[in-house]
């Protein structure tokens, strides 16, 4: 769906595409270039480009990059001497501790002058706190020569990352990295906008979050960002993947992105709470943090949320750990989870070593899961793999399995946010068959049980149940239509997500309304606006146009379609070019417009040019130069002095399993990589003579992840029947793998049987000298439904990048031999 | 021509056997025709043993034909639209066409039949027997002859006017080829009942050996000619289980022993096992052969 | 005003969702030919995995209305590489050589120019089937009839596009007036020889005698799986007939030499008197 858009550029305005991956897929079909890469060696290669294009002829000649970079990115910025970069340590960065786990990154911070005087006080009680924090300025060096200034440390970083260490590392034809080079900076400027595109054959890595960086910085230092046809866009899973993060069903953020109370940081009070998180970015935007914690926790308990007991606040859960799936799978293992809700969920499939979680859950007491499907997990208990083989008995699986009917996207009222941060409101077409109820129905009805249960509880423990706001009780116009009549109001969520006022319960039109007296209510700052008065949802209107679409939909923030936009007009506030004219500064009305109907990311009213206060905070310590508004400093971090795990600058390392050593450093693989070396998790060595084969997984259009909602409809089932996987003629010849034939793949997890598809598609790779095999696997298939066959996901195992814990599932090693499983063709 | 199209997959136990015994009731009415339009006193015999073949070669075909189908129950709207209530035909479909010349040289067949049977006295019917001679039976041999002769044909064009590369590629001659064969087998069968009616022997009878023999040798001619035309989509009938059926069945058994057989016993007189009986059966068997082979190589 | 598609294969994603979207719309079942019993299932299972590229139905059937081609050319050192792609439908010609073969009139031509099997009136005599110049209609053994893509003509008579060019997500199908969709095809086209892409072609404004679904192809037609040359096998009719016809003479020669003689006439009304 969305490729008809890159399709649409190419065919309509010419726009080059450009595809890197290491298999030649349908989408590299489309493209003008496809450059194949040894899986996971992404940062080399766009490290390699930026090392090419800040020596480049035109970026050094073309004034356009040097204003942009110098006033809009904080290449200018000075770092302290005591930083020491991987050149100097040979792959790792100082603030390394000594067990070689986990970073420090004091010696990352910028140099700072004096702090400020304190600001007059008496703004707000949380605000008050911030204002007698502002740090100093950051020191720069417009000039870009000193070498601690940031420039001068990418520049050194990205030294040795040249065209012929592609070639040697990623195994990538020279001539075709430089044409990717070539392409991006010739596509970059005043006039015209390059634009990066990736979705999880970057994520899930041990360096996942580093390689997205990498292109961030990139699309910086080449003035891409905040631009139209610039940026680093996401291409999200699951059609509202984004609403779930921004409206968090994550185990850390609390929805529009504030973090969740941890018990292990200084968050005994909502003041400590504010101060830890806010402090550090009180600068940016985020200076109107309190407003944005005290609603929601206002929202959560309503009336019994008051200043005196913080809100609520100590009532509200508080993390212990890292609690997301593989550390919970973990965990579940281990025995320390009794009960687990799987709502939209396959883990049995899905999951990383997927043996080792199904196992897990069978360490469960009791599991809920609600699909329209039975999946795999749902069936663990009954014929899993290790049922069939023995290693599992039913009867010893104390499991208590309640699978519910959910009702599909058509059956259901609310709205998708996608990967362009647009919500888009659907509307319930049907009502689901029998008992199925959307998920809205059950988490609604169960919350509403529970605190019917709980209501005269005398424990504080029960005090967020007994107050939990929960008032979205059907309405009867709403569910009129239908014969299900106890569906809760999808539109009354939305409006505590947009925000009122609790006194009188009026929409908040914008989040500059919200305040941190507790007299507004808001689920999620970034989404105020969704709901601007009483019966109005932008998330429905429906009116396109072919430009920006300011009214289809809504974009949060504030229906702001490209974000940092500020950055589309020059430090003058003119637009860069004709061509490229978007937001820019109205001399005469004295304020930012932008005539496409876009809102407007940046102060309305402050001039270009013009200087933030020292001692103040947000949009006051901003300055008219300053794009990047939810940034301490205003600028696009090229070298990221805090917020990463890994280190400031993206680096490669090999993958966590990689047939081959770290050519560019000692530093074999990101040190601070988490793994779990657990019994049932065993992993591969560097260059593993027992599986010499690299072998990266992925999707195919024809099914959908976990595979139930596709692989339990004949019609898609018969697109894709069996498990297969993409092999060179090479590597079948070299095996005696023949075509559609069966061949098994191993690894120290487990092996799998997939019929083998031989296609000159997939490269051998050579690799410093020698040549390194890649096979590809798609992973949609379990033992239930019409199309089905052995797990993919039980050859992976549980390791993950350490900012986010996302898994290595794209890269991984293993070996492969012709015949099934068992033996036999 | 294209080899990518798709084969009808039609059984050859209907089809093929029910363009064979067409083909033969059809040859067997033809030359009972000639013989009763320009033969003599003499071959009247002969023109009555053709019309006692005829119809009993005819009457299964129309369960051959129907049985094919895949809605057997519908075999009516080839001639009547159930739509428009009207009787239908389509000129530029063999098939359409085809079917009502089956259905018009099928009454035909009954009406020579009945005659013979009058004719020997085998049948009493007074009244029929009274208007016998005023019946101007030339003029339904006449046109039974030629209809006769398109059943024959018409499978050929049919097959001829489709996509199918051997088929296709064999037009125009499949037709011909048909009517050919469709001659010796019905010579063939004719001969097989005056051997049994003991009368296969004399003038008549070397004059009916001499058309058989006639109709081999144009058959042979225009197989060597098809093959030519066929070119490599020949290959599926000249080589394999097809191949084997072609040659062996088609060819030498049908075709070339006959002749030779006649060449050797040319001058024996009277009927006997290896002149008559066995060529007859070799011919039958041949044309039934030549029917199967070109339907299936024409569908793999 | 002749409906028909336009399929731009030089676009086509190979996603199929026009093949579903067929198949739901017209509710179609799965090819029982895909599906089979396995060990330790209850119920069948898809077993057609071809090893085909990404190519697992193989081809148009009575119940696959739609099929897509995945066509790989690579050279041995990869620095050629191409993944072809085309949606493959029945082609609405404009002479129709299964409409043409039906011996019932079961199948019709609609005021909207697609070619339709009405199926309470096909006898399932199957002669349509090859027939078909590009392989296309086929024999279901379930209805008993000959099946094949109508232009979704319900929806096309109520003012819908065509169920597949509606789900195709870039537009490498699209539906309309046939006079229209040229207009496109030819502006396209020319683009793609603008970027130097020599062998474009269109196919299906001459073949066949002109077909109201035509494509857009990026080399050879063979290479989509489409005849090079397609003809209206019905051209060979008159000839055909004609062959036959002298073959009748021919005959009557034989039989004329074989069985014609003189006299006695009156010997013969004699013989009948009764
Ligand atoms: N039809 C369909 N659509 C879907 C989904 C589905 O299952 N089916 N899933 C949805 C979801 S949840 C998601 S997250 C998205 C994911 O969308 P994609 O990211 O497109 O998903 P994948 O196919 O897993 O991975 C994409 C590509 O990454 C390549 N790759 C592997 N390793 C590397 C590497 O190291 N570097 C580079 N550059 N490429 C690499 C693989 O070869 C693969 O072609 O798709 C969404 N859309
Ligand atoms: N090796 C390897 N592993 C991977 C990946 C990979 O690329 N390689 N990709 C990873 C990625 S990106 C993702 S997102 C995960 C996805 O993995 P999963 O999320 O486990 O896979 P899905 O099949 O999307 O699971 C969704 C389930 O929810 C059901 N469902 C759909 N709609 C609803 C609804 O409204 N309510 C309820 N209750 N259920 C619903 C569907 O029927 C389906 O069974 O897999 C991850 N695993
Ligand atoms: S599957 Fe994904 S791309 Fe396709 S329509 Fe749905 S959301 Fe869009
Ligand atoms: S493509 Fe074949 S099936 Fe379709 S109309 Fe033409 S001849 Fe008939
Ligand atoms: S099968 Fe049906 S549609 Fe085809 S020719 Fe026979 S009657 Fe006509
Ligand atoms: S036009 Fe309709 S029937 Fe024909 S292929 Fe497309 S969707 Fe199927
Ligand atoms: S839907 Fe469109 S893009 Fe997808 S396969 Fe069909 S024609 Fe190609
Ligand atoms: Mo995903």
């Amino acid at each position: 769906m969305a490729f008809r858009w890159p399709l649409k550029a190419k065919t309509d305005h010419g726009a080059v595409l450009m595809h890197v991956d290491p298999r030649f897929t349908r989408t590299s079909a489309m493209c003008d270039l496809h450059v194949p890469i040894r899986a996971g060696t992404d940062i080399l290669f766009l490290g390699a480009i930026i090392n090419h294009v800040i020596n480049s002829k035109r970026w050094n000649s073309d004034p356009f990059f040097r204003e942009y970079v110098v006033n809009y990115t904080n290449a200018a910025t000075l770092v302290t001497p005591d930083f020491r970069d991987t050149e100097d340590l040979d792959g790792v960065f100082s603030g390394l501790a000594a067990d070689g786990t986990a970073y420090s990154n004091a010696s990352w911070a910028y140099q700072r002058q004096p702090a400020p005087g304190p600001a007059p006080s008496g703004v707000g009680p949380f605000t008050d706190l911030l204002l007698q924090r502002v740090p100093g300025r950051p020191r720069t060096d417009s000039t870009l020569t000193d070498p601690l200034c940031v420039f001068q440390l990418v520049k050194k970083h990205y030294g040795r990352y040249t065209p012929e260490m592609v070639e040697k590392v990623c195994g990538c034809p020279k001539e075709k990295f430089l044409r990717v080079a070539e392409t991006l900076l010739n596509n970059s400027g005043r006039d015209r906008t390059a634009n990066i595109v990736y979705a999880v054959g970057w994520t899930q890595h041990t360096v996942g979050v580093q390689i997205i960086r990498t292109a961030g910085v990139l699309q910086a230092l080449l003035g891409n960002i905040g631009r139209p046809g610039g940026g680093v866009l996401a291409l999200r899973g699951h059609s509202t993947i984004q609403g779930s993060t921004d409206i968090s069903t994550l185990y850390h953020s609390l929805p529009g992105y504030l973090n969740m109370p941890d018990a292990r940081k200084a968050h005994d009070t909502l003041k400590d709470f504010i101060l830890t998180e806010a402090a550090p970015l009180a600068t940016s935007y985020w200076g109107n943090y309190p407003k944005f914690a005290v609603s929601y926790f206002k929202a959560q308990f309503g009336d019994a949320a008051t200043a005196d007991n913080d809100y609520g606040y100590d009532f509200h859960p508080k993390i212990t750990g890292d609690h997301s799936h593989l550390p919970m799978m973990v965990d579940m293992m281990g025995g320390r989870i009794k009960g687990l809700f799987v709502m939209g969920q396959n883990p049995a499939v899905g999951g990383q070593n997927a043996r080792f979680q199904r196992k897990a859950l069978a360490k469960l007491e009791w599991m809920v899961v609600r699909d329209f499907f039975e999946t795999e997990t749902a069936a663990f208990w009954r014929n899993s793999p290790e049922i069939r083989s023995g290693e599992l008995k039913t009867a010893d699986i104390r499991t208590e399995v309640f699978f519910l009917p959910a009702a599909v996207v058509a059956e259901m009222e609310g709205s998708f946010t996608n990967t362009q941060r647009l919500l888009q409101q659907h509307e319930k077409a049907a009502d689901p068959p029998d008992d199925a109820r959307s998920d809205l129905w059950f988490t609604w009805h169960l919350g509403r049980r529970l605190k019917e249960i709980y209501r005269n509880s005398a424990n504080d423990r029960d005090w967020a149940l007994r107050n939990l706001l929960w008032n979205y009780d059907p309405d009867i116009a709403e569910v009129a239509r239908f014969r299900i009549k106890d569906e809760p109001s999808a539109y009354k969520v939305l409006k505590e997500i947009n925000g009122y006022t609790w006194e009188d319960r009026k929409p908040l039109p914008t989040f500059a309304n919200l305040k941190e007296d507790g007299s507004t209510v808001c689920g999620a700052w970034i989404y105020t606006g969704v709901i601007p008065e009483e019966g109005v949802n932008r998330a429905a209107s429906r009116k396109g146009d072919e430009w920006i679409s300011p009214n289809w939909g809504f974009a949060w923030p504030a229906n702001r379609h490209i974000m940092y936009n500020r950055a589309s007009a020059d430090p003058a506030g003119r637009p860069w070019s004709e061509k490229k004219k978007f937001v820019w500064w109205d001399q005469v009305a004295g304020k930012w417009v932008c005539p496409s109907g876009e809102g407007i990311d940046f102060m309305p009213t402050k001039a270009p040019g013009s200087s933030g206060r020292d001692n103040g905070i947000g949009f006051d310590w901003l300055g008219g130069d300053d794009p990047f508004i939810m940034r301490p400093d205003g600028k696009a971090w090229l070298f990221a002095p805090a917020g990463l795990a890994d280190g400031p600058l993206p680096t490669h390392y090999e993958p966590y399993e990689s047939p081959v050593a770290n050519l560019l450093y000692k530093q074999q693989s990101n040190p601070v990589a988490k793994v779990w070396k657990i019994a049932g998790n065993p992993y591969h060595g560097v260059a593993d003579p027992n599986y010499p084969i690299v072998v990266s997984t992925y999707r195919l259009t024809e099914h959908h992840c976990g595979g139930q909602s596709s692989r339990s409809v004949a019609w898609l089932a018969e697109l894709m029947p069996e498990p297969f996987c993409e092999i060179s003629p090479e590597l079948a010849a070299e095996k005696g793998i023949r075509n559609a034939e069966y061949m098994t793949i191993m690894t120290a997890r487990g092996q799998i049987q997939a019929r083998a598809l031989v296609t000159r598609r997939m490269t051998p790779f050579v690799v410093n000298g020698k040549t390194v095999h890649e096979i590809g696997l798609p992973w949609h298939w379990g033992w239930l439904g019409y199309a089905s066959g052995d797990v993919v996901n039980e050859l992976s195992a549980l390791v993950a990048d350490p900012n986010v814990t996302i898994h290595e599932g794209k890269v991984f090693t293993c070996n492969v031999r012709a015949g099934r499983k068992g033996g036999g063709a | 021509m294209n080899p990518e199209t798709l084969a009808p997959e039609w059984a050859w136990y209907f089809v093929a056997i029910y363009f064979f015994v067409g083909g033969t009731a059809a040859g067997a009415y033809f030359i009972g025709a000639m013989a009763e339009l320009f033969g003599g006193a003499k071959l009247h015999e002969l023109s009555r043993d053709a019309f006692f073949v005829a119809l009993p070669f005819l009457l299964p075909t129309p369960i051959f034909l129907i049985a094919d189908l895949g809605r057997p129950e519908r075999f009516w709207h080839l001639f009547f639209s159930p739509k428009e209530g009207i009787p239908y035909i389509n000129l530029q479909s063999p098939l359409s066409v085809g079917s009502w010349a089956l259905l018009l040289f099928g009454l035909l067949c009954l009406l020579s039949f009945l005659d013979n049977l009058v004719a020997d006295g085998r049948l009493r019917f007074a009244p029929f027997a009274r208007f016998y001679n005023r019946i101007p039976r030339k003029t339904y041999a006449a046109l039974g002859s030629v209809t006769g002769v398109f059943i024959a044909g018409y499978t050929g064009v049919l097959l001829n006017v489709t996509a199918r590369p051997l088929w296709a590629a064999t037009a125009p001659l499949l037709g011909p080829l048909f009517v050919a064969s469709g001659a010796s087998t019905g010579a063939a069968a004719i001969a097989l009942l005056m051997l049994w009616r003991k009368r296969a022997a004399g003038e008549v009878f070397r004059r009916l050996e001499f058309f058989d023999r006639l109709a081999l040798v144009t058959e042979l001619l225009l197989i060597a000619a098809a093959l030519v035309l066929a070119g490599r989509y020949a290959v599926p009938l000249v080589t394999g289980f097809w191949g084997f059926m072609f040659w062996g069945g088609t060819i030498v058994a049908g075709i070339l022993v006959p002749l030779g057989l006649a060449w050797k016993g040319r001058h024996t007189e009277g009927g006997g096992m290896t002149t008559i009986m066995l060529p007859a059966v070799l011919i039958l068997f041949g044309g039934a052969l030549l029917r199967i082979a070109l339907i299936q190589a024409g569908q793999v | 005003m002749a409906k028909g598609m336009f399929v731009d294969t030089t676009i086509c994603t190979g996603c199929k969702a026009c093949q579903v979207a067929c198949k739901e719309w017209n509710g179609l079942a799965p090819e029982p030919k895909h599906f089979g019993q396995v060990t330790g299932k209850p119920y069948p299972v898809a077993v057609n995995f071809t090893g085909n590229s990404y190519d697992n139905t193989g081809a148009l059937s009575a119940t696959d209305w739609r099929h897509v081609r995945f066509i790989e050319q690579f050279d041995e050192k990869r620095t050629a590489g191409r993944w072809l792609f085309s949606s493959d439908s029945c082609k609405h010609c404009n002479d129709a050589g299964c409409l043409n073969a039906c011996p019932t009139g079961a199948i019709i031509r609609t005021d909207l120019g697609n070619v339709v099997v009405q199926q309470d009136v096909c006898i399932g005599c199957k002669y349509c089937v090859p027939s078909c110049p590009f392989g296309v209609i086929a024999f279901s053994e379930k209805s008993g009839t000959a099946r094949k893509c109508t232009l979704c003509n319900d929806r096309i008579h109520n003012g819908l596009g065509t169920a597949c060019a509606k789900a195709c997500p870039t537009g490498s199908i699209s539906f309309g007036d046939v006079t229209a969709l040229k207009k496109r095809a030819d502006a396209r086209l020319a683009q793609l020889r603008g970027l130097g892409m020599t062998g474009a072609n269109i196919y299906g404004y001459t073949e066949a005698g002109g077909l109201n679904v035509f494509y857009l192809f990026a080399d050879k037609p063979s290479v989509y799986g489409q005849p090079e040359r397609p003809v209206v096998p019905q051209q060979r009719l008159p000839v055909s007939s004609a062959a036959t016809v002298l073959a009748l003479v021919g005959v009557g020669v034989a039989a004329l030499a074989s069985f014609r003689e003189r006299g006695d006439r009156e010997a013969e009304e004699v013989h009948h008197e009764p």
